[in-house]
Parts: structure tokens; C-alpha cells; sequence
């Protein structure tokens, strides 16, 4: 009996195309849209960055000094950069304001003069820091050439360098990427999950319980000699089946987006996606997934069955989304860590957890935890559907 | 055979519906100790005004309400005791029924099968006897949100009948559909009485209900105020006519209160 009605909604629903658009499009086009709009833009401003010809205004007396010299040695591959000159007494930020330089340098007099009696000069640079990467060009500029002439320096005192260098520092990052990864964006897939498993029960639980009510359809449906726990279970497998396709979907756009359309071209980070990706992972989600689907399915219910307008749902609903929402950017704050106590709060735990099944760091116990709770608040969340669906008021109007 | 004993429901009101009442009261007594019974092979109608109790009723009899008091038997069966037997042994129908939109007639009929459990081969031979007889082949494979009113009431008859029911219950059947698409279900009420099953249904017009029942009630207020055989009620006929007579029993009640 459970499986017939759970047949026929579930035909019902994947003709309802607004139901399948939350459950199945969506999702899948979420991440390749948002991927790849994001990935062109950011190439393509890099590549607008890096072939921009930039005005550098150079303001000076003696065109000829050696500074200006060396900026014109720096080969036109790292950086392709036009140069204009100015008197110094010139205003270098009236220049800058007005655009008609990205980078101003002013070089003092007598600065050849300085650099051959050993004498530190100063050089000013102006730029807006609005201006993206001007500071950046400007830097990269004054180090190669600071570094060319102490080197000359470092010649003429006959020194040796390396005599001057006390010590050099390696830094090792012993974390792998796969860690890093679940450290940095394993907050994002628990998220992605708890969004879209929820907007995928949404539709349908509305549809199921507060439609048929509307279409007045229900009353038919309750003189059929099939207990009501039934019927609500048959129902309550389709919503479920609606959030934890939602919440698939989204993933197999996420990995469609990185695999086939290579938004993401760091092949570290493709290799401990791939690595992620491993059936273990994906069962241990889908784990995770599942008790909580039916957590959301069971706190939508009751509120659909007492519902009398697809409206009033909701309006009702839309709050408890955010109920939701919060406790999910939890995963993005740093610091807060799956514990024996953080793993007793809904919704937070799974966050947690999945954030490090992604760093592959998830102990059996808090795994274990995990689900047990969740599990529990899930069955709590049906009673009350169970308890809702059988009350009279609820169920004629 | 339907058999109502000392039937009341009250209905606990929530705070929303106090307000609307504009009272006080927490409960709101729709039925109060009624006892009729229905045959097998007779058409019993329940005659009363809006508001008298009718769906309430016959809600409590197809086990959508649970009685408060009293007991309903369906058959034999018990509603609180046996709900699904009993319920396996009911058609329903309202005047306000609705249809899944997505749905076709074919998927509907066979859903409804399912529910009620009806064996593969007695499926088989009742859907083609039904759709014959309400002339639904046409439109079998359509969608529901494609069809006519007049099509959907058929459908909704199909439903009704599909796992052959003993005892058939309508709720103001025809009330909102024209005078040919009402035909078909003055046709079927007559149908079902020729094969025995037994029908009750309700009405707030008498003229329907002279021209289809075998037993009367009148209810009015949650309370019966009137239960014999039509002729026994032309018998004792004090007015001009049948309507007249109907409203005069409701309105010696509504006296006898004020009193
Ligand atoms: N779900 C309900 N909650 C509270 N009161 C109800 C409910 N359903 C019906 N009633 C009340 O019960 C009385 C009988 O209603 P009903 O059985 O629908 O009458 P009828 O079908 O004869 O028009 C009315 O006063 C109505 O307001
Ligand atoms: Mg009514």
C-alpha cells in the first residue's frame, strides 16, 4: 500500500514542473553557472590585467638617471608599460587623479650622484589602490630594480651576499590538499547540501499535503481502507526522495562543472576532488543526507497539513528557511569543530561532519554520533507529521 | 447496510474559529445523538438545510471523523473497530470532489483499484463495465486538467464504484453541476439501488429527493427531526406540498426552541 502511494506521487510530482525544475534543474545548473560565469570573468580580467599597456608617469629632471634605465631594461613581457616624463616639480597626484597615469614615480635629483657615493635615495610612488593591480606593477618594478642595484652595491663594497644573510626561512605545509580543501571548501558542500535538500522537499511537501487538501482530493483519499500512517509515509518517501535528488543533482553539477567543463584548472585541487570523490565518501554522505532529508520532510509536514492555501504554506515556510540557513553557515566560521557537543545540535552537526568527511579527518564515533542524533530528531520530526496528519482540524476544512 | 447509533460528534473549535463564530464556546456540537438505519436495496436520503450536519455525518459514516459518541456500522463492521473493513465496503462521493490534475482517468481508476485493493482480473472487468457504461473511453488517456466538468464527474463516479462497493454515500451529489451532467448520477443512485447496494445520500432539496429515495430523514441542527418512509412521510403530510412540508418540520423545531 506505502508503495502505491508512493508510485503515484511520485508520477504526480515529475509531472508538476515546478517541482521538477527545484529538484532536478536547478540543482544541476547551479554550479556550472555560477562556476562558469565566475571563472570567465576572473580570466578574463586577468588577461586584461596582464596585457594592459600601463602609463607610469615618471617625474624627474634627468631622464637619462640610471632608475629610469633599468625600468626601460625590464623586458616588455612582464609587463607591457608606457612611459611619459614629467618635471619634478610637477603635481604627481593631479596625474593619478585625473587617469591620465596609472603609476607615478617621482625620482629625486641627483639620484646617480647618490647611488654612486653609496647614498640611500627615496622614491616616491602614487597610485590608487582602487586601480587594481597598479600597486602590484609598481612593486614588481621598484624590487627588480632595487635588487639590480644593490647588487651593484654589493660589487663595489666586494661583498659577498650570502655573508649578509643571517639565515633563510622554508616554510612546509605538511596538510594536504585534501585537508586544506575540507578546511576552506568542505563548509560549502554540507551547505549546498542542507540548501538544496531542503528547496528539493519544499515543492513536493506542499504539493502532497497542503495540494491535496486545496483539490480537495484528500477526502477521497482518507475513505481508502489504507491506515493514515500509511498514506503519510508513502507521501513522506517522495519528499525525501525530492530533497535528496535536489541535493544529488547539485553535486553532480559541482562535479560536471570541475570533471567535463574544467572551470578549475589546478590539477592539486582536481586530484583531491577526484580523491573525494571516493564511493566511501559519497556512501557516508549520502548517510548523513538521508536523516536529514526526512528531519526536513518531518518539520515541513506538519505545517503543509495545517496549511489551507499552497500560500499560507509558504509564507509559513519562508521563515523556517532561514532557520535552516543559519545553523548551515556554521560550517563557514572557522574555529568551530565536529565534538561530542557540537555533534548533539541538528543540522550543525551534519555541517560539521561533512566538512570532515571532506578532510577525510571524521572519526567513527562523532560519524556515528552524528547519525544517531540526527536519526533521533528525524523520527521526533515524523511523530509530530504522524500526530499533525491525524488530527481532524487538519485534514477538512 | 448502514446502521447510526446515538451518532454525536463535537467538534473542538480552535481559536481561530472562535473568533470567526464571534463566541466564546470551545466546542461546537454538528451532530447530537442521532440513530438511523440504511437497507440494502434502498435509497435513504438525509434532507436538511445548510449548516444542519449532513457532511458531518456522513463523514463520521465514510470514517474521515471519528464519532464522539455513539457508534456507526458499516456493514456489520464497526468504523472505530474494524476502519478498514468498513471503509473497504464504502463508495464516496461529494458534490465538491476533486481530481489529481496530472493524472489521467486510466492512472486514477487504477490508483484507486490499488487502494482498495481489487484483484488484477476483477479490475480488469470492472473498468471496462464502468467505462462503458459512463461512455469514458474517449477520454481515458487525458489528462485531468484537459477534461470538461461533466467528463471529471464521471471519472469521479468510476472512482467511486471501481472496487464495487455494498454501501454508496453522497454528499450532496449534484450540487454544482448542470441538469445533464447531474443526470448521470441520478442514473447510477437509481443503478446502484436495482443491484441491491445500499445508497445514502444528502441533499438540501426536496425535489431530489422525491425523485430518487426510499427512506427520509430530515436533520436539522444536528438533531433528526423526522425518519419514516417517503410514503409514510406524503401520508402525513400537513402542507401544500413537499417542500413546504420540509420546511415546516424545520421551522416547528426552530418554534419549539424559542419556547
Ligand atoms: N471541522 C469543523 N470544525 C468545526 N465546526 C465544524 C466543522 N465542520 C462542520 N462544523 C460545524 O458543524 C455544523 C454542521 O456542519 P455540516 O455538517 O457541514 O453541515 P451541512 O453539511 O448539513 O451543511 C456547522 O455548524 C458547521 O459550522
Ligand atoms: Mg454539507
Amino acid at each position: 500500500m506505502i508503495f502505491t502511494i508512493f508510485k503515484k506521487e511520485l508520477k504526480d510530482t515529475l509531472r508538476d514542473r515546478r517541482t521538477l525544475i527545484a529538484m532536478i534543474v536547478i540543482p544541476v545548473l547551479v554550479f556550472p553557472l555560477i562556476l562558469g560565469i565566475s571563472t570567465s570573468v576572473s580570466t578574463s580580467f586577468e588577461d586584461k590585467q596582464q596585457n594592459e599597456v600601463f602609463k607610469v608617469a615618471l617625474l624627474t629632471d634627468d631622464p637619462g638617471n640610471e632608475f629610469v634605465r633599468e625600468l626601460m631594461s625590464i623586458p616588455y613581457s612582464l609587463g607591457p608599460k608606457e612611459l611619459e616624463f614629467h618635471p619634478l616639480q610637477e603635481d604627481a597626484s593631479q596625474l593619478i587623479l585625473t587617469d591620465s597615469a596609472q603609476i607615478a614615480i617621482a625620482i629625486p635629483p641627483n639620484f646617480d650622484q647618490d647611488q654612486a657615493n653609496l647614498i640611500s635615495s627615496n622614491i616616491t610612488v602614487y597610485f590608487k589602490e582602487t586601480n587594481l593591480g597598479a600597486k602590484q606593477r609598481a612593486e614588481f618594478f621598484a624590487q627588480h630594480i632595487e635588487s639590480v642595484l644593490r647588487n651593484k652595491r654589493y660589487d663595489a663594497l666586494d661583498l659577498n651576499p650570502t655573508k649578509l644573510i643571517p639565515f633563510t626561512i622554508n616554510y612546509t605545509n605538511l596538510s594536504s590538499t585534501k585537508e586544506m580543501l575540507g578546511k576552506y571548501v568542505g563548509g560549502f558542500i554540507p551547505y549546498l547540501f542542507i540548501i538544496f535538500g531542503f528547496i528539493g522537499c519544499l515543492y513536493p511537501a506542499i504539493d502532497l499535503f497542503t495540494g491535496e487538501k486545496e483539490r480537495k482530493t484528500l477526502e477521497t483519499l482518507l475513505t481508502a481502507p489504507v491506515p493514515r500512517w500509511k498514506i503519510l509515509v508513502g507521501k513522506m518517501f517522495v519528499v525525501v526522495l525530492s530533497g535528496i535528488s535536489a541535493a544529488s543533482f547539485a553535486m553532480i553539477g559541482l562535479f560536471l562543472s570541475l570533471e567535463v567543463f574544467e572551470f578549475i584548472d589546478n590539477p592539486k585541487i582536481l586530484e583531491a576532488v577526484n580523491s573525494i570523490l571516493s564511493l566511501k565518501f559519497i556512501s557516508l554522505l549520502f548517510l548523513l543526507l538521508i536523516p536529514l532529508t526526512v528531519f526536513f520532510a518531518g518539520i515541513m509536514i506538519p505545517i503543509t497539513i495545517s496549511a489551507k492555501s499552497f500560500k499560507e504554506a509558504q509564507s509559513i515556510l519562508t521563515p523556517v528557511n532561514f532557520m535552516i540557513i543559519l545553523p548551515a553557515m556554521v560550517g563557514f566560521i572557522p574555529g568551530i569543530e565536529l565534538t561530542y557537543t557540537t555533534a548533539l545540535i541538528p543540522i550543525v552537526n551534519i555541517v560539521l561532519a561533512s566538512k570532515e568527511l571532506v578532510a577525510d579527518t571524521l572519526g567513527i564515533d562523532l560519524l556515528f554520533l552524528t547519525f544517531l542524533v540526527m536519526t533521533a530528531f528525524a523520527v521526533l520530526s515524523v511523530v509530530l507529521s504522524h500526530k499533525r496528519f491525524g488530527r481532524e482540524s487538519n485534514i477538512i476544512s | 447496510m448502514i446502521e447510526v447509533n446515538q451518532l454525536s460528534k463535537i467538534f473542538e473549535l480552535t481559536k481561530k474559529q472562535r473568533k470567526e463564530n464571534n463566541s466564546n464556546e470551545k466546542t461546537s456540537t454538528a451532530v447530537n445523538n442521532i440513530s438511523f438505519t440504511c437497507q440494502p436495496g434502498r435509497v435513504f436520503s438525509l434532507l436538511g438545510p445548510n449548516g444542519a450536519g449532513k457532511t458531518t455525518t456522513l463523514r463520521t459514516i465514510a470514517n474521515i471523523l471519528q464519532p464522539t459518541s455513539g457508534s456507526v456500522k458499516v456493514n456489520g463492521f464497526d468504523t472505530v473497530i474494524a476502519p478498514e473493513q468498513a471503509r473497504k465496503n464504502i463508495g464516496f462521493l461529494t458534490g465538491s470532489t476533486g481530481l489529481y490534475e496530472r493524472l489521467t482517468p486510466n492512472e486514477i481508476i487504477a490508483y484507486f483499484g490499488e487502494l482498495y485493493g481489487v484483484e488484477k482480473i476483477a479490475f480488469e472487468t470492472r473498468k471496462e463495465y464502468l467505462f462503458k457504461l459512463l461512455d469514458m473511453h474517449d477520454f481515458s488517456n487525458k489528462r485531468i486538467g484537459r477534461l470538461s466538468t461533466g467528463m471529471r464527474q464521471k471519472v469521479s463516479i468510476a472512482r467511486t464504484m471501481i472496487h464495487d462497493p455494498q454501501v454508496v454515500i453522497f454528499d450532496e451529489p449534484t450540487s454544482g453541476l448542470d441538469v445533464i451532467t447531474a443526470e448521470n448520477i441520478i442514473q447510477l443512485i437509481n443503478n446502484c439501488r436495482k443491484q441491491g447496494k445500499t445508497v445514502l445520500f444528502s441533499s438540501h432539496i426536496m425535489s431530489e429527493v422525491d425523485l430518487l429515495c426510499d427512506d427520509l430523514a430530515i436533520i436539522h441542527k444536528g438533531e433528526i427531526l423526522f425518519n419514516a418512509t417517503m410514503d409514510e412521510f406524503r401520508n402525513q403530510m400537513q402542507s401544500k406540498n413537499l417542500t413546504a412540508e420540509f420546511i415546516r418540520i424545520v421551522q416547528n423545531q426552530t418554534k419549539t426552541e424559542l419556547a
